[in-house]
């Protein structure tokens, strides 16, 4: 399943509702701005005044004056810069915090069963790329923006100001460049998007044959990984070569524009100077304007182009907004706990059922052990039984209750699916323990580690419970995970279990203690094992053979083996070679 | 395009065929041979780059002379030919930098390119070698920065030496106009860029401390991210995106502590140029006053003021990336420097000929031609590296236990013939992304009866189902949705495939559910009858289906025969065997309740038969009708 992405109307309208929702900061940036980008125009103007000055014969007085109202604008605008820069900075610092809060607030609410069908791959992918890329943009790209579009609005303002006749000349370009930068800007940002792909995949690439060097010696691999390497150098080319040739276009075009203005500035305006409608001064003034406006242009290309490939990150950031619920809490309160299965259905796809209506009622405190070949259907029964997915067919319930009926925090105390991964997250033990619950006592945390057998070594760790693991903190083997893992889920409780490939990185020596660490959680609880060794099936209270979607055998080991069905046959098969 | 064609033309197709061999002797030899490699389009490239800056020096230059000629005699043809000249030198400006930035993106490539085909190369063929002498994320970053920083020193070269052509033409110019004049633009500018360069320092600090405050929060926020299933399942959300939140808030604090020293630069960005340039204009104007200077040259001068912050800034964009260019080609050149443990020699000995045994010599374990055999050993990872060893993987390291093809010894051998010959297919293999038929079929010609017959073999029928477009699809995320049993069954078809003439399978069924495990063990010996093979395993579902077990005890085999045989001797190897293989029926159960500790190999994938076991042994130990005492429930 692939998590949505948000439309451009979606993600116009979130950009939309974010500046609306700052307007204030972004006025008082944009006045801030406005004024110095004033005071930045005094430098060409005095210029052109000088011109006529001594053009007209002066005193070095007037010069002077003139000098110094330069020397009072340039500190005008710069102490101007520090305020205006700084607002607009701390205004990118804000408004960035808040997306990228809101974002990993959204992915933590997503819904169950969209989290255990996406994979996490994805997300993270969303959560640290994306965010990232976004970063750039949001801090830096509309602060500039701003300057850009107040500095290139104010110069041509002022033109017009100085002389609405001379300045019609410096447009002369314009309309070339408008067409160029629209034509280039449509088609940057898939072309860019292309590139960074074109790397990430060579980077895969190398990734793949780093962690997978061992095989591709033993199976004479080196050729093909360096083919594949020089195929994805050739997708990077080709990639290149489309937006080089995008830039080869943008740049003369915009070039274009600006050796235009000065060139049809200077005949316009000396014509114009020769029949005593304007002073040279202004012509010069007029000119160094047009040299001077070419810097805000191509920073407003630059960051157009930046903020549009940042909007595609942006897409994917709204896209998570995007995921429905996928239940809703109901009234109703289990009367039992005792969890039973009603023509169950389920269908990843609309019209390919996995599961065909399966009837099953597990008794308070048995074992069941569910076998059958894979892509049975095992799993899916068992994210069924832990209320992970809403079925498409039929009901699951405990205590009459339908699961997805349940609040979240109330489903966690009923049923808890154990699978093979585990995760020790960053933070201290005591941190990772209380996910489970938060209320939970130091007294209770060491007793959750007792039941599973690892209070000893946590002990032993420089600060026991508050000793900072995971990533970058004290290292723990597989095992000390798992065992982390399972206390948890002593401290949650649940009535029920399903276990689904519950298998982890274990040395033979670790495996006993695993033993006892299980015991500790599965001790009077109702199981449901997906198995795949016989003998568990053996010992279990009941076995349930799945095939095809459907429960076709199911009852004690002993029964199953007299009827001489599929299961009795296997049954046989296995002793007699063992 | 709208691009003519001449242009898209002249940039070679690249990645090159060959990326040549460099010289590994350091990061300077490294980047000048680079350098020779493309002398021609570097030359071209800083030919165009001289071009455009020459043309750019020239426009204040012309634009001054237009106001003095346009003052002098007003609209005549001086203006015009001051205008023209600005015109020819702006489309000449313009022609050079499009075309020079082509050279430019293009010389860029060629280095990046060749950097990362020569990691690629290397990588491709060092073996587990480089894993062991530098962590992935190294080798990786040389492909994804350090290529590319290389080729950042090409891309700049151009624009660095027009910099400095340009930097001359303006100096020559002003110090013809005014010596003074001249010495205040060619002297100060350089001063003010120090002066920001300086104040750079503090900035890059803080800057460093936000990336730090930001990686870490990255790191939070993967980890909260990847954990996700757990959080959902058990709770602990509000903790998670309460702490994200406090560490979000730090970085942003970091950042504005970076606004706050930026915004300063920025005002300093301003303030030094403009003071400079207030400076330039108050002594310009009085020589101009004093009539020692026409007002054009004033114009000029404000103009070259203007003008030459650019080519300093290049300058000192250029120092920065040679320094990010040396690093990077060290970088690149630690991953060339990897020999491989395996085959650094040619070899030395002809090859036997078909149909010779294969012997570890310390062991005593046999692969005999047209036989089918199984090693059993209660302790799992001592056969799994006795089977490796016999596949040879470090030359060093397997000094002092000599294997033999046919009598010749295989670190005698051509590493190419020993690979050809004798196939090594460990319990971890690795699926690599692409499409099913050509991952699964790594030599041959990929067609379909082929990969079906060997997908039936190897039971993995479900694999086929789960990719959409079937043989021709793409694995989806790169193998990694597949179970620890599918990417078993995927990696034993792609084994039997290679159909090498010595075939040795570590565990090949160890994360596989009784079922399928009992189906494969019958085609396996089936599909290998009359073909040498050996099997590491303990399985009796296999185990019974081969033509001979070894039984290593302590190192070496200290038994030989069938599955039966060995099950039926009633000596000490009988027993020893019968402990490894029955262990699933074994009721000897501990005091404590907990069933015998289970040894099975231990596979690193986390698809684990171990932690598989003990789940299973512990439901075995289990009695049921204890839920009055549910354990941790008050």
């Amino acid at each position: 399943m692939k998590l949505p992405i948000a439309d451009a109307a979606t993600v116009r309208a979130y950009a939309v509702h974010l500046l609306r929702a700052h307007r204030r900061p972004l006025t008082g940036i944009a006045v801030l701005h406005t004024f110095a980008a004033v005071l930045g125009l005094a430098g060409p103007w005095l210029l052109g005044r000088l011109v006529d000055a001594v053009a007209d014969g002066t005193t070095t007085g007037y010069v002077n004056s003139l000098v110094a109202l330069g020397a009072g604008a340039v500190l005008g605008q710069t102490v101007l810069t520090r305020f205006a820069q700084r607002s607009s900075m701390l205004f990118g610092e804000m408004v960035f915090a808040d997306l990228r809060e809101e974002f990993i607030e959204t992915v933590t609410s997503l819904p169950l069963s969209t989290v255990e069908r996406a994979g996490t791959g994805d997300l993270v992918a969303r959560t640290t790329n994306d965010v990232n890329k976004l970063q750039n943009a949001v801090r830096f790209g509309v602060p500039r923006v701003i300057v850009a579009i107040v500095t290139i609005t104010l110069t041509v303002v002022a033109c017009v100001v100085l002389s609405p006749l001379v300045a019609i000349a410096m447009f002369v370009g314009v309309p070339v460049m408008l067409v160029v930068v629209r034509w280039y800007l449509r088609r940057a940002t898939p072309a860019y998007l292309r590139e960074s792909a074109a790397y990430a995949t060579l980077n895969g690439t190398i990734t793949e044959s780093v962690e997978g060097a061992r095989t591709v010696d033993a199976l004479r691999m080196g050729p093909r990984r360096e083919a594949r390497v020089e195929d994805d150098l050739r997708e990077a080319f080709d990639a290149e070569r489309v937006t080089l040739n995008l830039r080869t276009a943008l740049f003369p075009g915009v070039d274009f524009a600006f050796t235009a203005a000065p060139v049809a500035v200077l005949l316009w305006g000396g014509w114009l100077v020769s029949q005593g409608h304007v002073t040279l001064g202004v012509v010069a003034t007029i000119v160094l304007y047009t040299y001077q406006v070419s810097g805000p242009v191509w920073d407003l290309i630059f960051w157009l182009d930046e903020i549009q490939v940042a909007g595609t990150s942006l897409a994917r950031i709204v896209g998570i907004r995007l995921v429905e619920p996928d239940r809703e809490a109901r009234e109703g309160t289990p009367t039992d706990e005792d969890v039973s299965a009603r023509s169950l259905r389920y269908a990843y796809r609309e019209g390919h059922d996995v599961l065909h209506g399966i009837d099953l009622d597990l008794r308070s405190g048995e074992r069941l052990a569910v076998v059958g070949p894979s892509g049975a259907g095992k799993s899916t029964l068992g994210r069924m039984l832990a209320g992970i997915h809403p079925p498409t067919g039929g009901t699951v319930s405990v205590g009459g209750v339908p699961l997805v009926d349940l609040p979240l925090e109330e489903l966690r105390g009923h049923v808890a699916l154990v699978t093979q991964e585990h995760h020790v997250f960053v933070g201290t033990v005591a941190d990772n323990l209380r996910l489970a619950d938060p209320d939970a006592s130091q007294e209770a945390l060491r007793r959750a580690l007792e039941a599973v057998d690892a209070w000893g070594w946590v002990a032993a760790l420089p600060e026991a419970l508050a000793t900072e693991i995971g990533s970058g903190g004290a290292p723990l083997t597989p095992a000390q995970a798992q065992q982390i893992a399972l206390a948890r889920l002593v401290l949650l409780d649940p009535h029920t279990l399903v276990l689904d490939e519950a298998t982890s990185l274990l040395d033979p020596r670790a495996a006993r203690h695993l033993e006892r660490s299980l015991n500790g959680v599965l001790a009077g609880r109702t199981v449901v094992a997906i198995a795949h060794r016989l003998h568990t099936a053996h010992d279990a209270d009941r076995v349930a053979v799945v095939d095809g979607g459907l429960i076709t055998e199911i009852g004690p080991h002993d029964e199953l083996v007299a009827a001489g069905g599929d299961y009795a046959a296997l049954w046989r098969s296995w002793q007699h070679e063992s | 395009m709208s691009v003519p064609a001449r242009n898209v033309e002249r940039v070679r197709s690249l990645p090159l065929a060959d990326p040549g061999t460099p010289p590994l002797t350091g990061p300077v030899a490294y980047l000048l041979w680079q350098a020779r490699r493309q002398w021609g389009i570097l030359t071209v490239g800083v030919l165009l780059g001289i071009l455009m800056f020459s043309c750019q020096a020239a426009l204040p230059y012309v634009t001054g002379y237009a106001i003095d000629s346009g003052l002098a005699h007003g609209f005549d043809s001086d203006l015009w030919r001051a205008a023209g000249a600005l015109a020819v030198l702006g489309v000449i400006s313009a022609a050079a930098s499009a075309i020079g930035h082509r050279y430019d993106v293009e010389n860029w490539l060629r280095a990046s390119f060749a950097a990362s085909q020569l990691v690629g190369h290397r990588v491709a063929r060092s073996g587990h070698t480089i894993t062991a002498e530098l962590p992935t994320g190294e080798v990786v970053s040389a492909v994804a920065n350090d290529a590319l920083r290389i080729g950042e020193i090409f891309h700049t070269a151009a624009r660095f030496i027009g910099s400095i052509v340009a930097y001359g033409i303006a100096a020559f110019v002003m110090l013809r106009t005014s010596v003074p004049l001249g010495l205040i633009v060619v002297l100060g500018l350089p001063t003010v860029t120090i002066c920001i360069a300086a104040l750079v320092k503090p900035l890059q600090r803080r800057q460093v401390a936000q990336r730090e405050a930001s990686g870490r929060l990255t790191t939070l926020g993967s980890d909260t991210v990847s954990g996700l299933r757990i959080l959902r399942g058990i709770g602990g959300e509000g903790v998670f995106t309460a702490r994200y939140r406090e560490q979000s808030q730090l970085v942003r604090r970091k950042g504005e502590a970076v606004a706050v020293t930026q915004s300063w630069l920025d005002a300093l960005q301003v303030l030094l140029p403009g003071a400079f340039v207030v400076v330039l204009i108050w002594y310009g104007a009085h020589l101009a006053v004093a009539g020692e200077i026409t007002p054009g040259q004033l114009v000029q001068a404000y103009g070259f003021a203007a003008f030459l912050a650019w080519p300093v800034q290049q300058m000192t964009y250029t120092v920065q990336s040679a320094t990010r260019a040396h690093v990077g080609a060290g970088k690149v050149l630690n991953v060339l420097r990897v020999v491989p443990a395996t085959g650094a020699r040619p070899g030395t000995q002809a090859p036997p000929p078909p149909g010779v045994p294969l012997v570890d010599e310390t062991s005593g374990v046999t692969v005999r031609p047209g036989l089918v055999s199984a090693l059993v050993s209660a302790d799992p990872d001592e056969s799994a590296a006795i089977a490796t060893r016999m596949g040879r993987f470090d030359d060093e390291a397997e000094v002092a236990t000599p294997v033999r093809l046919g009598g010749v010894l295989l670190a005698d051998l051509d590493k190419q013939v020993v690979r050809e010959r004798i196939l090594l297919a460990e319990a971890t293999p690795h699926l690599f992304s692409g499409t099913l038929a050509s991952e699964l079929d790594v030599h041959g010609p990929g067609d379909a009866e082929r990969l079906l017959r060997a997908i039936a073999l190897a039971d993995a029928h479900d694999v086929l189902d789960s990719v959409p477009d079937g043989l021709a699809g793409e694995m989806p995320e790169k193998g990694r949705s597949l179970s620890g049993g599918q990417r078993q069954r995927v990696a034993l078809a792609r084994a039997l495939l290679l159909d090498p003439e010595i075939l040795l399978l570590v565990e090949p069924t160890s994360a596989v559910d009784a079922h399928t495990e009992a189906r494969i063990a019958a085609r396996l010996a089936g599909e290998r009858h009359g073909r040498a093979t050996l099997v590491v395993t303990a399985s009796p579902l296999v185990l019974d289906h081969v033509d001979e077990v070894q039984l290593l005890v302590d190192g070496r085999v200290v038994a030989t025969g069938t599955h039966a045989e060995l099950l039926a001797r009633q000596d000490a190897h009988g027993a020893a065997y019968r402990r490894v293989v029955e262990r699933h029926l074994d009721d000897e159960t501990p005091p404590q309740g907990v069933p015998a500790v289970v040894t099975r190999p231990v596979d690193v994938t986390g698809d684990d038969p171990i932690a598989d076991e003990a789940f299973d042994a512990l439901l075995d130990g289990q009695p049921a009708g204890t839920h009055e005492t549910r354990g941790g429930r008050p």
